[in-house]
């Protein structure tokens, strides 16, 4: 091993060191959000003015709302934005974030074969419409994950009195996006959210049956994580974000998001 | 399938015109994975060799336990490290969770096992006669296994590239203790992940593409250094 390349390595391997542990110039908070917000492009479209307004850089980690909230939970974020109602709330009675506020929502759709075999097209209750799959021994795919649009699936199964037992019940286990193209390849019925059908629509041959109902709503809260509980969390920059999230102009921005001309993220935030 | 040539077409285009996503991206992949095989070097390679030359104490031991850790699945290393690194594990205070410092932690820890246990293999394969040979003539065993380092560097070349292979590569890490964030600690391999759950088949190939461009770039330098070797 002759030294100069030796000592050439060396340099690189400290300066990459350098710039990985350098000064921290720029602030930084922290955002922990789901998939859906990170995949659909909504996070960035949407901080980019607060970021060039403000100077402090946003950092989105994109994970499952269950890991979003353990995230916030042991400190390793500033401020959580999940989809997951009675886990916010849990997480905020235990102390570990406060000041949950609504921020938006989009929706979920009922998608399944043209030929419609159960014939739940332009039925108004997704219930009704589980109902009638079951009822007619129609393929249904299940995200089967502990994800949030699988725990709306298994609400939705609950009031249409339990999921099918057949085989035509499909378990699984992964993301929207192969759960659309698994349905496809079946011609399967499947509940997705919308900004990851918009992203697959022109790819599967499936049509949107069932959609537009209140219980279809996927409602967003935004989470400070409890600076007393974790003193290390940037507290005042995640509530200058939070702030600005659910003003006026945050809230215009989240509604002039849109894919095909689609607006998939619907402003909720109320005054405080 | 057309969304193949479609990617092809889009990755050049991506790579022609500069995108900053996906330079930044080829960056952080390079820049981890230079630094982690650097490391992870300097470690493995004196590790290994000793093993395989001198079968020092616990020899069993130690080399059973590199090919553990060889075949350790990424995402395991990935949540190893994020346990030591987050806020409430015993490197917390330091604040490395979600930077590209934590990501070449978790790939120095990958390629460690992977490269003293090639080291070892290289080494312990060696005649008995040359290691004796480098002892009988007065040298320490260090510097008998420096010299005897040197007459093997095409094999420790292709070590070095085995393990730049790996931690070029890997998911779990990147995404575990990376994060995955947006010109900051995003790789070339969670984008691709990331493009695939937008459903963006053809931007998920343009980084598969450069990736696949850097493996063959690395085979092609095992073959002329071996080449040259043999000369």
């Amino acid at each position: 091993m002759n030294t100069p390349a030796c000592k050439a390595l060396l340099a690189v391997v400290l300066a990459l060191l350098a710039t990985g542990c350098g000064p921290k110039v720029p602030e930084r908070v922290r955002l922990v959000t789901t998939t859906s917000t990170d995949d659909s492009g909504l996070s960035t479209f949407l901080l980019e003015p607060f970021q060039e307004e403000t100077g402090i850089q946003v950092q989105v980690v994109a994970v499952g709302s269950g890991q979003a909230l353990e995230l916030g939970r042991r400190g390793d974020a500033d401020l959580v934005l999940v989809h997951a109602r009675k886990n916010e709330d849990e997480f905020v009675a235990q102390g570990w974030g406060i000041e949950r506020r609504d921020i938006m929502w989009n929706d979920f759709l009922v998608a399944g074969p043209k030929s419609d075999p159960a014939a739940v097209r332009g039925l108004a209750s997704p219930a009704e419409a589980f109902g009638k799959i079951k009822a007619s021994g129609a393929t249904f795919v299940s995200r089967g994950d502990e994800s949030g649009t699988h725990v709306r699936e298994k609400a939705i199964w609950a009031e249409a009195g339990g999921p099918p037992t057949g085989p035509g019940y499909i378990d699984a286990g992964q993301g929207m996006g192969p759960c659309l193209l698994l349905a496809n390849q079946r011609q399967a019925y499947i509940l997705a959210d919308r900004g990851t059908w918009l992203a697959y629509a022109s790819r599967v041959g499936l049509d949107v049956l069932v959609e537009g109902d209140p219980a279809l709503r996927n409602p967003y809260g935004i989470i400070l994580v409890n600076p007393e509980k974790h003193p290390d969390v940037n507290a005042s920059g995640a509530r200058k974000l939070r702030d600005w999230l659910v003003s006026p102009a945050g809230q215009a921005r989240i509604g002039a998001f849109q894919i095909g001309g689609q607006v998939l993220f619907h402003p909720a935030a109320t005054g405080t | 399938m057309n969304y193949i040539t479609g990617g092809v077409v889009e990755a050049a285009r991506l790579v022609v015109t500069g995108d900053p996503e996906v330079l930044h991206a080829t960056w952080v992949s390079l820049s981890c994975t230079l630094a982690s095989v650097s490391l992870a070097s300097a470690i493995a390679i004196p590790w290994g060799a000793w093993l395989g030359l001198f079968r020092p104490r616990g020899y069993r031991a130690q080399v059973f336990l590199l090919r553990l850790g060889m075949s350790m699945p990424t995402v395991l290393v990935g949540l190893l490290v994020f346990g030591l690194l987050s806020r409430q594990g015993p490197l917390g205070g330091l604040d490395l969770l979600y930077t590209r410092t934590a990501i070449v932690t978790g790939e120095v820890l990958l390629a460690i096992p992977l490269m003293a246990s090639l080291a070892h293999g290289l080494l312990a394969g060696l005649d008995r006669q040359v290691v004796e040979t480098a002892l009988t003539l007065g040298a320490s065993r260090p510097a008998a296994m420096v010299r005897i380092l040197g007459e093997v560097r095409p094999g420790l070349v292709s070590i070095v590239l085995a393990s730049f292979g790996r931690c070029f590569t890997e998911l779990g890490v990147a995404v575990t203790v990376g994060g995955n964030i947006r010109l900051y600690t995003r790789t070339l391999a969670s984008t691709i992940q990331l493009e695939l759950g937008r459903g963006e088949l053809a931007r998920a190939l343009a980084p598969g593409l450069i990736l696949l461009a850097a493996a063959a770039g690395a085979a092609v330098a095992v073959q002329l250094l071996s080449r040259e070797d043999r000369r």
